[in-house]
């Protein structure tokens, strides 16, 4: 019992990262119907502009969110110059566009930082948190990092449902050619998709390298798992991704608790395989068909 | 007729790659008029539109609204200048409510207060529409979404409707009520409206000019009740 909670907790706490990546790309298929695999690499990044930022300020906080403003922009910024140009050709273009900005991204950082693994800082304490005798599995950090999701997550569903904005961005989505139609920019509407995804991906950068060091691969694992929480939501619907991060980040903490910690990617893309089996289109999406 | 007209569409070439779908047709709208653009399927009526709203490329010719010259841009760039362009069919995005469609129709309009009032006069021109403001689009009948989208295009005080077949799987009663709503916008609100039709009869019913397209080419453009009355026009192109 004991132990099942602190994998439900842990779990919880960990899904939310898994969430925000999966958000990320979710922002970014909804608009373009690309999959923009080089969202963890984007995360990497901007994670080693907070690295720099803390080490030369000593201050955490102003490290985090200049790593979300570089996100933002890095995001905009792929978007005009590398993307932009894949726009309305094959599929498979942006595919490879996406890739190689990756291996980019990668390699940039590692001509900048090195490969070395660095050991990024947490917010909050990492020690677990008690009440009374019970341990619950999950420190400060880990509260403060479900939050932060969760707050950047309804700020984001607010942003949807009320401002004009978000109604551009949920038109440009559904049917961007009838959008058109009344005067939407789509170019601008494009570009600040991609801002946010940029956005959503560098939250989850500095959230959960505390836990995996830093390096220029330090976000592979965590994009894998991060697309399979958005498959899992259906891609289209962020409420799915939130759901699906949570999801998995459960199924993932109990696997690794009960069967052994040492598989837990190998566990992530067995539920890949499973849902892309069983229910490709997802649990949250409307569509029936997908291409990926 | 001597005003400047509201569009004018000089000698437009214009199709989709191989032939043209248009070869050299010229249209001219007076302000305040419907004009309704007739023919057969094929005959190039959509393409004409889509060409005027900037999703066709002309590979000739100028599109004129209000005297500038609005071909080769971007189809959001023309809905700014004035342009409302209502697509056959699904124009409604279905995942969004009632309001939201509306709503987006006016984002053109960088004035709050503007895009209140154009909510308002939505809601008291249709009240179909106020009923129904926060259901999902997807839940409307064929009449009411013609209705939305027909509305939607207004909330951006457009100066120019395009409207493509209108009263396309619309019950006979509804496609009245459709052509009347037509009438009222150009008497009442002083738009000039292009009316793409299958249903020649009720457009001409409606309309104070016609042209009738065939093959890509203007074949006969006069004003609504000559071509009503051309008996060999309406066997040959008009079909009653």
């Amino acid at each position: 019992m004991q132990e099942f909670l602190e994998f439900t907790l842990g779990g919880i706490a960990t899904g939310m990262i898994y969430a925000a990546i999966a958000l990320s790309l979710v922002l970014i298929w909804r608009g373009t119907r690309v999959l923009n695999y080089s969202q963890g690499g984007m995360a990497m990044f901007t994670t080693y502009v907070a690295y720099v930022v803390i080490r030369h300020t000593g201050n955490y906080w102003l490290g985090f969110v200049l790593a979300l403003a570089a996100g933002l922009v890095l995001g905009a910024v792929c978007e005009r110059t590398v993307v932009r140009p894949t726009e309305g050709k094959a599929p498979l273009n942006s595919v490879i566009v996406t890739i190689g900005l990756l291996i980019l991204i990668e390699g940039v950082a590692g001509i900048i930082y090195g490969g070395q693994y660095r050991s990024f800082p947490a917010a909050y304490s990492v020690t677990g948190l008690k009440i009374g005798n019970v341990s619950l599995g999950i420190s400060p950090n880990d509260v403060f990092t479900a939050a932060a999701v969760l707050a950047a997550a309804g700020a984001l569903a607010l942003v949807f449902r009320y401002t004009a904005v978000g109604l551009r961005l949920r038109a440009t989505a559904f049917n961007s050619g009838v959008a058109r139609l009344l005067g939407v920019r789509i170019g601008r509407v494009l570009t600040l998709g991609w801002a946010l995804a940029g956005l959503f991906g560098a939250l989850a950068g500095v959230l959960v390298t505390p836990t995996t060091f830093l390096y220029p691969n330090s976000m592979d694992a965590i994009f894998v798992l991060g697309f399979t929480a958005a498959v899992i939501g259906g891609l289209d619907s962020p409420v799915g991704a939130v759901i699906g991060g949570v999801l998995l980040g459960l199924v993932l903490s109990y696997a690794g608790g009960y069967l052994g910690s040492q598989l837990v990617l190998i566990y992530g893309l067995v539920v890949l395989a499973l849902v892309l089996m069983i229910r490709p289109s997802g649990l949250f999406s409307a569509a029936t068909t997908r291409r990926v | 007729m001597t005003d400047i007209p509201a569009l004018a569409v000089e000698d437009i070439v214009s199709g989709y790659g191989g032939g043209p779908v248009l070869d050299g047709v010229s249209v001219s709208a007076p302000p305040g008029t419907i004009t309704a653009v007739l023919g057969a399927n094929g005959a190039g009526k959509t393409t004409l539109l889509r060409t005027i709203s900037g999703f066709v490329r002309p590979r000739r010719g100028r599109v004129l609204v209000g005297g500038a010259d609005l071909a080769r841009r971007r189809p959001e760039d023309i809905a700014r200048a004035g342009v409302a362009h209502v697509p056959e069919g699904q124009g409604v995005i279905t995942e969004l409510t009632v309001e939201e469609n509306l709503r987006l129709g006016s984002l053109v309009t960088r004035d709050r207060a503007r895009r209140a009032a154009a909510l308002d006069d939505a809601y008291r021109r249709f009240p179909v529409l106020a009923e129904r403001r926060r259901r999902a689009a997807a839940t409307l009948s064929g009449g009411e979404r013609q209705i939305l989208v027909i509305a939607r295009a207004l909330m951006s005080g457009p100066r120019v409707l395009l409207l493509d077949e209108p009263s396309l799987g619309l019950a006979p009663r509804v496609v009245a009520q459709v052509m009347d709503l037509i009438r009222q916008l150009r008497d009442e609100a002083g738009l000039t409206v292009l009316l793409v039709e299958q249903n020649a009869r009720s457009a001409l019913g409606i309309a104070d000019t016609g042209l009738v397209l065939n093959l890509g080419k203007v074949v006969a453009k006069d004003n609504a009740a000559t071509l009503a009355a051309d008996v060999g026009l309406r066997r040959h192109y008009l079909g009653f």
